[in-house]
């Protein structure tokens, strides 16, 4: 029996011990084992070499005590049948050896008829006795071993990450079980298909695959017929997943003449239950995930749709109100003033026309679509960031300091917007001199921002460190949440840092192997 | 008193900076800047501005914190320029103060006329009379005549005709109207309002169903039209 103290699905487990079978149905009236008969025999010969030796000594009385013992202990320890045996061997003996006349195993005393019926009855009840209990030893050891069966597969199914792995343990379990092959087929398409079998490459015949099949389309249990009549040799069972259909399990049929047989079959059954409840964790486990990724997706939408609104809102706002202002305070303005709003209506309407184009790119985000993927020269795109900045903010110092940087795989219209963000956030936040700078470290490219700024207030800085786009700090402006969007979409990562007397932004994203 | 009025612009938008300038000059108004809430409210300080006009989006501080804080020590009149997803912000706004909203974007004209309301009730104190397109609203005799007859209105819907009359070209939210006809303990009482202004527009419109008198602002309350014939 296996003695390790497991509960943790570890390697070790694959060599668990399914229960142990008894040899026969009746244990208690067992057939006796060669060895068994040889060891009562020596046994039942030693006490009678040892009562032969000591007959001067010993009286008539106890040394039938000493056969009656050797009867005892051939009763338990081989069973009802060698007991009946040695009890008569040892009446034999006695008689041979003590009863007058001496060396003949005729019986003249009538008292000598009880002794053989003493030594029969307690010869048989105790191989009764000490069968039966032998056998509610092994029961208990069986019903042990089921359970320990079922602590191990419970544990392993709560440590699962995918429906494969669940088949794959109940297959195990169910090929010791039943010690038979195990199958697991699974609805596809319009018909079930074999994911799985144990012993690999056992093939289910036909009429199993039948059987199965009726199975699912029930969905009820469809058990293999008893043995020698026609029918599949294996028992199918279809587990719901949340309710809708989910494999079909099967197992070889159970030996109908085994004493433990009811005990596999619950097992079975329990072991069934948990994979389903396993499945069904998976399944939630899953939706869970779909929910999270959805909901995370809306975040970014919603965070690109007000970044997007408040830059479309400014030139709007800067073109109506000057070509209001010079058409309704036309004669009053000097012309200096009329010359400035002109233009001041001109650099909107091109930045408008800039932000509609973006809109248009970013419409496809938020329709869900993913980024489209190209080779792009980050240096570029941050340099085309830093001259729409330049344009955007003619007074403010914009120093782009990229240098060669290695082909990364984004979209560059998506890098130049965050880099724009980044630029724009450091125009607005900090004084002094700004510098984009492109660099590499290790298997990242880093596009930084440097000012000499305060930098983020810690509240910003921590949340640029979470997963959600959601729950900016107030004052986090719209430009940074939509970075962060942006660096996911391009599958790196939004970072803010201290250099020196002011604050980085950095852009990290992944440099592919081809290009480094 | 200063010759020429002056105006604080908050705005962190340069380019909404540049066309105000230039048009508040030309309108006949001194201005000076701002571009976050802290330099707004140091600024407020030092000039003491006669008005401020004050974008809502901000990037160190929110409308409502500006204005909080200006109120704790000036009364200047505040105009909010708010755009369509600060709603909220601009309500808040004007309930703990501001005096008028204008929605971005904006004509120049709109907001030169808020201006104008905004700046007139400081000089002009206390209208014993209002008159406007035949109407005759004697505040101090509590008497509302339409081309000399009288017309009887409860003492409340008085009293909220008064709120609004007073404050011609403004707007009052309904939290400050019904603050003021009803009481602390009523401010969110907002369809009671409704059913006043519908019951003052019955007696006092030409047409209650084109109110030109009691306009609404969706949301936000009541505006009292302003004739810029009778208050130029």
């Amino acid at each position: 029996m296996d003695k390790r103290p497991a509960l943790a699905p570890d390697p070790a487990m694959e060599s668990f011990e399914p229960p142990r079978l008894p040899p026969d149905d009746r244990r208690w009236m067992t057939t006796p084992r060669p060895g068994g008969v040889l060891g009562a025999a020596l046994l039942l010969a030693l006490v009678a070499l040892a009562a032969g030796q000591l007959r001067e000594f010993l009286p008539e009385n106890v040394s039938i005590l000493l056969f009656l013992t050797a009867v005892l202990i051939n009763a338990a320890a081989f069973g009802f049948w060698v007991g009946i045996a040695s009890a008569l061997g040892a009446i034999a003996a006695f008689n041979f050896l003590f009863v007058e006349p001496h060396f003949t195993l005729h019986i003249s005393r009538p008292h000598d008829l009880v002794t053989v019926a003493v030594f029969l009855l307690a010869a048989s009840l105790t191989g009764l006795l000490a069968g039966r209990l032998r056998e509610q030893v092994e029961a208990a050891k069986t019903r042990a071993a089921a359970l320990e069966m079922l602590s191990q597969a419970s544990a392993e199914l709560a440590a699962v990450t995918g429906p494969a792995e669940v088949t794959r343990i109940v297959l195990r379990h169910l090929n010791r079980l039943s010690e038979g092959p195990a199958v697991a087929l699974a609805p596809q398409g319009n018909g079930l298909h074999l994911i799985a079998a144990l012993p690999e490459g056992y093939a289910p015949e036909p009429r199993e695959l039948d059987a199965a099949d009726i199975a699912f389309r029930h969905g009820r249990a469809e058990l293999a017929p008893a043995q020698g009549w026609n029918g599949q040799r294996l028992s199918f069972y279809p587990l719901q997943v949340e309710g809708s259909p989910g494999p079909v399990l099967g197992h070889a049929r159970l030996a109908p003449d085994r004493r433990d047989r009811d005990l596999r079959e619950r097992t079975i059954e329990v072991m069934l239950r948990q994979a389903e409840q396993a499945l069904h964790r998976l399944s939630l486990a899953q939706a869970a995930e779909a929910e999270r990724r959805r909901a995370a997706a809306e975040e970014t939408r919603a965070a690109l749709l007000a970044s997007l609104s408040h830059d479309l809102r400014t030139p709007l706002a800067t073109i109506l109100g000057a070509v209001t202002t010079l058409r309704e305070l036309g004669v009053t303005l000097p012309p200096d003033s009329q010359a400035d709003l002109l233009a001041a209506i001109e650099e909107e309407a091109e930045r408008l026309a800039r932000y509609v184009e973006k809109l248009l790119q970013l419409t496809r985000l938020n329709a869900g679509i993913a980024a489209q993927m190209t080779w792009v020269d980050a240096g570029d795109a941050a340099q085309a960031a830093v001259a729409r900045a330049r344009r955007a903010w003619p007074d403010a110092q914009i120093l782009a300091e990229t240098g060669d940087l290695p082909m990364i795989r984004a979209e560059a219209g998506l890098l130049e917007q965050s880099v724009f963000n980044l630029v724009e956030n450091a125009v607005k936040y900090a004084p002094g001199p700004i510098r984009v700078t492109g660099t590499v470290d290790g298997d990242e490219l880093v596009l930084a921002v440097l000012d000499h700024g305060p930098g983020l207030p810690p509240a910003v800085a921590n949340w640029l460190g979470q997963d959600g786009l959601t729950g900016a700090p107030a004052g986090a402006g719209l430009g940074l949440p939509i970075c962060k969007g942006i660096a996911r979409t391009l599958g790196g990562r939004l970072t803010a840092s201290r250099d020196g007397a002011g604050a980085k932004l950095a852009l990290r994203l992944p440099i592919p192997e081809a290009a480094a | 008193m200063r010759e020429r009025q002056l105006i604080l612009v908050v705005d962190d938008e340069p380019q909404i900076q540049r066309f105000l300038g230039h048009a508040l000059v030309a309108a006949g108004y001194d201005i000076c800047l701002a571009g976050s809430g802290t330099e707004a409210l140091a600024q407020a300080m030092a000039q003491e501005p006669d008005l401020m006009i004050l974008d809502l989006g901000l990037p160190d501080m929110n409308g409502k914190e500006v204005i909080e804080r200006l109120r704790l020590r000036l009364d200047l009149p505040v105009i909010v320029l708010s755009a369509h997803d600060q709603e909220m912000e601009k309500i808040m706004a004007l309930d703990l103060g501001a005096d008028d909203f204008v929605p971005k974007p904006f004509g120049i004209g709109e907001l030169l006329a808020r201006m104008r309301a905004c700046l007139r009730p400081r000089r002009t104190a206390r209208t014993e009379v209002i008159s406007q397109d035949g109407l005759l609203i004697d505040l101090t005799a509590h008497q509302v005549s339409r081309d000399g007859e009288l017309l009887r209105l409860t003492p409340k819907e008085f009293d909220l005709l008064a709120a609004l009359a007073g404050n011609a070209g403004r707007v009052m939210t309904h939290r400050k109207l019904l603050q003021l006809v009803w009481g602390p303990a009523h401010v969110d009482d907002v369809p009671y309002l409704r059913v006043f202004i519908g019951q003052l527009r019955q007696k006092l419109e030409r047409d209650p169903a084109r109110p030109e008198l009691i306009l609404t602002e969706p949301g936000v309350g009541y505006r009292w039209a302003r004739s810029e014939r009778g208050t130029a």
